[in-house]
């Protein structure tokens, strides 16, 4: 039990504080040690906007490895602050999960020294979608129409952080929407003239909804593009485990397979990084 | 006390219980004494009847029996071992020798307020909860509603976003209402308020991405659970200065406001009165509001509890950028002064820790005071308006500052309480800072989740003790220190005055304390199994007074703990009720 507790308290205590929660009973962390035999655990965010895609690559890895998958859903639908987050994660990755897909890769990784990332599977773009056909790139866009981005996402940082070098003026007002379908509501009723989505958002907006063919994606200049680079999550107590993934991706990358899974989903983007 | 139980019956209470759980004494309450509406507007000095024992949430008993003579005599009477493992912030109420004890995932027991004796548990049957509402899970775990009695029911809010009225004689659902849909995110984690025959509560899950532009404190009737009127609280169609305060931001892209603590009640003016929390996102980078004030977060409410109609607001903290919510509770205070009654709102309602007192009456600004360290409000006008500190607000993404107090320090949840006897609020606080960066951090890749980043907490420059009990001796010009007592561990408990003169609060050692309202002496203390936590309360049966110890695993147990090594928590949660009492012999006084 000391391992696992020590293991939380470092969680808490280096971790990344909330408003309304913080920290994990110890009760709910079980005190056993999985016996996958030839099998892992492979938890996904039930919310991700990528579930499918991820699905497919963590059955692609198991593949590589010799190893069965056992797709787990892990959990989904936190607040936009994140409030609540880390303590699943805590509990998922202690009780259930080897592994955790789909999550993002970044300078900024929120995750702490208890969990390891593994190299990115995919990088997937952020795209301009808009509805108005007199709009070729978002820099025909007046500047006195607002557009919208995906809360507190890669590429709503990329525009905050472009934005905030323009002269006054000189950048769009924008909102924040932290749900893709209403966003693209919102541009096609004209009360944000575009927005800016992950690419995996708007092909699904494709999918489900007969209205959104009035929607494109059009050139985002002068706005600089924006990746997500798209990887898993490994306990930093399994290093073998994370090597073999590394592995497996970098194999997965150079002979293709990851490419066609982007392009079965419609995906931009490229494997690897 | 006159506990009457009818014959034991081995009763299953829930479908969830005859499936899983062993099977409780399920007993029943004859002849129980209904809590009616002049009981809650004046209860009995024997009783504990709400979250903080009266409507003015003061936090205040009359009993006298345990004072600075007799408190070194405390005896250990019971203990109880709440029913649940997890976080939990439990305010016990006693009614007619019950006492209802309610925990995380809304259980909730009767128990013999004298013996300690279950008589009935109620386990609310939460439809299982799928892996897309993991924050409802979390919650759960964590929950801290505490529950109302009136009449021969006890009414309780739950993690789906439920009001459940039971009867109290045998802990049975006599109704229960969906109040709003748990599938877009909301959730109740504060406990409901009853006046003017209604039930008044407050959502949460409000930064959740379903609940967007909707945060709301409600009144639905006690006897039908029909909703009577609804107040949002970040959209107020009724007053443009607050439409204008988000800078353009429509109300479906705005998040928070969540109103954490339950409200107090004034019956003369049938007002009732609410703080609500930070706004979502934390920075108004992320936010787009620019250097709107993102009303009403961070404010009071004062709601007309007739028409459900704003009467005043009063913001504590405009443009917050770092999740120092002001939320908590407020209190209300009369005092007479040359003849003249002074009818005030007092509250330190957030984590920067500054103390207010508002006219309740019309919501002018009275005075403020500072207590901890903080350096996120440069300074408040003679008008109350609020400046903050421009070289905390982010220019970039990215770009950090240690700001004070921090997102687990300064005033958190657990209650202050005031002591009409010396006329003094005593407020348990915490001195920390962190690190405040907005960063776009995705958790999921893609997803809408992430958008600060808090480094470790850390204690003010020169400052070693992190807890402090600030006594303030306060009137309608001035609130000044009367005292301080600085200690290593930060208090966990939420605090209780008495007519006895003494001040009751616990802390992250495991330590209740008794301190001197006049001096801030400590005159008694006692050592438990787990960080002291909930609410701390007193009553009193057959002449005896009985004092209420909550313990266990509680937010501020556990990310406050963390940071002091010698201080280790223990492994369980421990969450428990220890009751004391004096001596049979020692009975010296009856209450006021």
């Amino acid at each position: 039990m000391l391992r696992f507790l020590a293991f939380a308290i470092a969680l808490f205590s280096a971790g990344t504080a909330f408003a309304q929660t913080a920290g994990v009973p110890p009760e709910e962390l079980n005190n056993t040690r999985r016996l996958a035999g030839d099998s892992i655990n492979v938890c996904f965010d039930v919310t991700s906007l990528g579930r499918p895609f991820d699905e497919d690559v963590a059955r692609a890895i198991g593949d590589a490895l010799f190893l069965e998958v056992n797709v787990i859903d892990g959990f989904g639908g936190f607040p936009l602050n994140g409030d609540g987050f880390m303590d699943e994660l805590t509990l998922a990755m202690n009780n259930t999960c080897d592994v955790f897909m789909g999550v993002s890769v970044s300078a900024n990784s929120p995750f702490s020294e208890a969990f390891a990332l593994t190299r990115p599977y995919a990088s997937i773009p952020f795209v301009f979608v808009a509805s108005d056909p007199a709009y070729q790139s978002l820099g025909d866009i007046p500047k006195d129409r607002p557009l919208g981005t995906a809360m507190a996402s890669m590429g709503e940082m990329n525009y905050i952080t472009w934005a905030q070098q323009q002269p006054d003026g000189q950048s769009w007002v924008r909102y924040p929407y932290a749900d893709p379908d209403k966003m693209a509501t919102r541009v096609l009723d004209g009360t944000i003239a575009g927005m800016i989505v992950w690419q995996p958002a708007f092909s699904r907006v494709l999918a489900e909804r007969s209205d959104a063919d009035a929607l494109r994606i059009i050139d985002p200049s002068p706005l600089p593009e924006a990746f997500v680079r798209v990887g898993a999550l490994v306990s930093s107590r399994n290093g073998f485990l994370r090597s073999q993934m590394d592995q497996a991706i970098d194999a997965l990358v150079a002979d293709g397979t990851i490419a066609a899974l982007l392009e079965k989903y419609g995906y931009e983007g490229k494997a690897g990084e | 006390m006159k506990l009457k139980l009818l014959p034991v019956l081995l009763a299953a209470g829930t479908a969830f219980a005859t499936v899983s759980a062993p099977a409780f004494a399920q007993n029943v309450i004859a002849d129980y004494e209904p809590v009616t509406a002049e009981m809650l507007a004046n209860p009995p000095a024997e009783e504990w009847l709400m979250f903080r024992g009266k409507y003015n949430n003061q936090g205040y008993s009359e009993l006298d029996m345990i004072n600075k003579d007799t408190v070194g005599d405390l005896e250990l009477a019971w203990a109880w071992p709440m029913a649940e493992a997890g976080i939990q912030e439990t305010a016990p109420l006693v009614h007619d020798g019950i006492m209802f004890l309610q925990t995380n995932n809304n259980i909730v027991e009767a128990i013999n307020a004298e013996t300690g004796d279950l008589i009935w548990q109620y386990r609310h049957a939460v439809a299982e909860i799928p892996a897309s509402w993991s924050y409802q899970a979390n919650q759960a775990r964590r929950q801290k509603n505490s529950i109302a009695l009136y009449e021969d029911k006890v009414i309780l809010t739950t993690v789906d976003a439920k009001i459940v009225v039971l009867n109290a004689a045998d802990g049975k659902v006599a109704w229960e209402k969906q109040v709003l849909d748990y599938n877009k995110g909301y959730s109740y984690t504060v406990g409901p308020l009853i006046a003017d025959g209604k039930i008044i509560s407050a959502i949460s899950g409000c930064s959740i991405a379903g609940t967007a532009g909707g945060c709301y404190i409600m009144a639905h009737d006690v006897e039908t659970g029909d909703e009577l009127w609804r107040f949002n609280t970040i959209d107020d169609p009724d007053n443009p200065a607050q439409q204008e305060s988000w800078g353009g931001v429509p109300p479906e892209n705005r998040w928070g406001g969540t109103p954490w603590t339950t409200g107090a009640y004034d019956p003369e003016t049938n007002t009732t009165f609410w703080g609500v929390g930070m706004p979502g996102p934390y920075a108004q980078l992320i936010r787009g509001s620019g250097d709107g004030s993102v009303l009403y977060t961070n404010s009071t409410l004062a709601i007309d509890v007739d028409t459900g109609k704003l009467k005043w607001y009063y913001q504590h903290l405009p443009r917050d950028n770092w999740d120092l919510d002001s939320p908590f509770e407020r209190m209300l205070v009369d005092q007479e002064i040359d003849g003249v009654m002074h009818k005030m709102l007092v509250t330190v309602p957030g984590k920067n820790g500054i103390a207010f007192a508002l006219d309740r009456d019309t919501g002018k600004y009275l005075w403020s005071k500072e207590t901890i360290v903080q350096n996120v409000v440069d300074k408040i006008d003679e008008d109350g308006t609020v400046h903050i500190n421009e070289d905390l607000v982010f220019n970039a993404l990215g770009e950090e500052f240690l700001v004070c107090s921090s997102v687990s320090g300064g005033k958190l949840w657990q209650a202050g309480a005031y002591s009409p006897l010396t006329q003094a609020y005593f407020v348990p606080l915490t001195e920390a800072c962190n690190t405040v960066a907005p960063t776009q951090t995705e958790f999921t890749a893609g997803n809408a989740v992430g958008s600060v980043k808090f480094g470790p907490r850390v204690l003010p420059e020169g400052i070693t003790d992190a807890g402090l009990m600030q006594a303030l001796d306060i009137n309608p010009t001035q609130g000044e220190s009367k005292w301080q007592y600085r200690y290593r561990p930060s208090p966990t408990s939420s605090v209780l005055a008495t007519a006895g003169g003494l001040v009751f609060g616990g802390d992250a050692s495991r330590e209740i304390k008794a301190w001197d309202q006049e001096t801030g002496e400590v005159v008694w203390s006692q050592r438990l199994n787990a960080p002291i936590g909930g609410y701390p309360m007193t009553y009193a049966i057959n002449g005896e007074q009985y004092l209420v110890v909550p313990t266990g695993y509680s937010n501020s147990a556990s990310s406050i703990s963390s940071a002091f090594p010698e201080i280790p928590l223990p492994t369980g949660s421990g969450n428990s009720i220890f009751v004391f009492k004096l001596p049979s012999d020692a009975k010296t006084a009856s209450a006021n």
